[in-house]
């Protein structure tokens, strides 16, 4: 009885989840090729930038990010995301960054403070959002 | 209710009287207590295509990639948190070699050979990557194919038996020969290069000594289990038992290329550093002694 409940839940609860990833653009893992060792999971930044390029390519997605710092001076972001397979399964698209949007970005950076992080959320100006927001 | 009940008992009876005194486990009706060696020279050969389970479609790993989630501490842990590791029957020496691979860990310094774009997986690791799995049943051979790497691991059922020892090299997923006892694929993998492999990123790595014997079984619709038996004389003091499960995507979710020196923006260092580049292709981290 126990075991019959206890899978017919898990079988509603994959259902419900299938069912969101139709719905939801979802975040997804982005270490599934190396270890993230160099990335502080446990402090979040937020970007406000502009989109300068968008890699859709293997083992992982990297949204190049022009971000104006506090100096007035632009840096140029690498933020690091899943391989293309996956995060197409979880709803995102080529397209999901387009080259000159204005988007704000939630990243664990680098933990030496480099302009690099590892992607955590989005916010575009249409006030849709996207992975952990 | 009462009759499930009553055959999951005569079931557990049954497995005690064969295992002569082993325990069935009462929900996939694999012998807990089954050996760790299958008679490879003796194989039924080929199921018949109407026997073979349905396993289409595209899977999922149902937990992070630690390899043996029974014994990682802390219990919720990634692979990536500090100090987790797992309690395999380790022996003296392989003790000494985790801790080892541990510390270069925690340092940054043990790269996962992944990375490099070019080392497979390996086995026993290819049952515990990121992204999705296909699984091809024919009744001679099966496939396992992991859409990470991409990895490929055959498994002949057509009766043969694994090449002599002297034929025999070392191969990262190694030599696999097995049969179909019912719905679960039972197989034997011998000849697997662990030596350069990891089995996840706490460190753990066994020896080239190892084999296993492996049952597969779909446990429902959307459930697959791999039931791993890994033996090491050389890593481990007993017999080592791992399960992994696999879930069903929903239906039209589609496997892609997975070209890993596409872009690969995480190279490996002759440190064993894995550093991220920036846009000029430059390394972004601070690399010490470098």
């Amino acid at each position: 009885m126990t075991l019959h409940v206890a899978l017919l839940k898990r079988r509603v609860a994959f259902q419900v989840a299938g069912a969101l990833i139709g719905l939801a653009v979802t975040a997804v893992p982005a270490s599934a090729h190396h270890s993230a060792n160099a990335f502080d999971n446990a402090k979040i930044v937020e970007l406000n930038g502009t989109v300068k390029e968008f890699q859709w390519t293997n083992p992982h997605t990297w949204i190049q990010l022009y971000v104006v710092d506090d100096n007035g001076s632009r840096v140029e972001w690498s933020i690091e995301g899943g391989s293309p397979g996956t995060l197409s399964r979880a709803g995102w698209r080529p397209s999901t960054f387009k080259n000159g949007a204005k988007v704000r970005v939630k990243v664990h950076p680098m933990k030496n403070g480099e302009a690099a992080g590892i992607f955590v959320g989005a916010k575009f100006e249409d006030g849709s959002s996207l992975g952990r927001w | 209710m009462a009759s499930a009940s009553a055959i999951l008992l005569k079931r557990a009876a049954l497995g005690f009287a064969l295992l002569g005194g082993g325990l069935l486990s009462p929900d996939y009706g694999i012998a807990a207590g089954a050996a760790a060696e299958i008679d490879t020279a003796h194989l039924p050969g080929p199921a018949k295509w109407q026997d073979l389970p349905d396993w289409s479609g595209v899977w999922r790993e149902t937990r992070n990639t630690i390899f043996d989630h029974s014994s990682i501490q802390p219990p919720d842990a990634s692979s990536g948190t500090p100090g987790a590791r797992e309690f395999p029957p380790l022996t003296d020496k392989w003790e000494k070699i985790y801790a080892h691979n541990r510390d270069l860990a925690a340092k940054g310094q043990f790269p996962d050979p992944i990375t490099m774009c070019g080392v497979p997986a390996g086995f026993p690791r290819v049952f515990n990557l990121p992204d999705v799995y296909e699984f091809v049943v024919r009744p001679e051979e099966s496939w396992i194919l992991s859409e990470n790497g991409p990895n490929v691991m055959r498994i002949y059922t057509d009766g043969r038996d694994h090449p002599a020892k002297e034929d025999r090299w070392l191969t990262y997923t190694g030599d696999s020969v097995g049969y179909w006892d019912g719905d679960t694929l039972v197989f034997s993998t011998v000849a697997v290069k662990n030596e350069g492999t990891i089995l996840d990123r706490t460190g753990l790595t066994l020896s080239d000594e190892m084999t296993s014997i492996t049952r597969m079984r779909k446990i429902d619709d959307d459930l697959i289990e791999a039931e791993l038996t890994i033996t090491d004389p050389i890593a481990l003091t007993e017999p080592w038992r791992v399960t992994v499960q696999f879930e069903r995507l929903p239906d039209g979710a589609r496997v892609y290329d997975y070209a890993c020196a596409e872009n690969n923006r995480n190279p490996v260092t002759d440190t064993g550093h894995t550093v991220t580049l920036g846009p000029d292709g430059k390394p972004l981290d601070d690399l010490p002694g470098e």
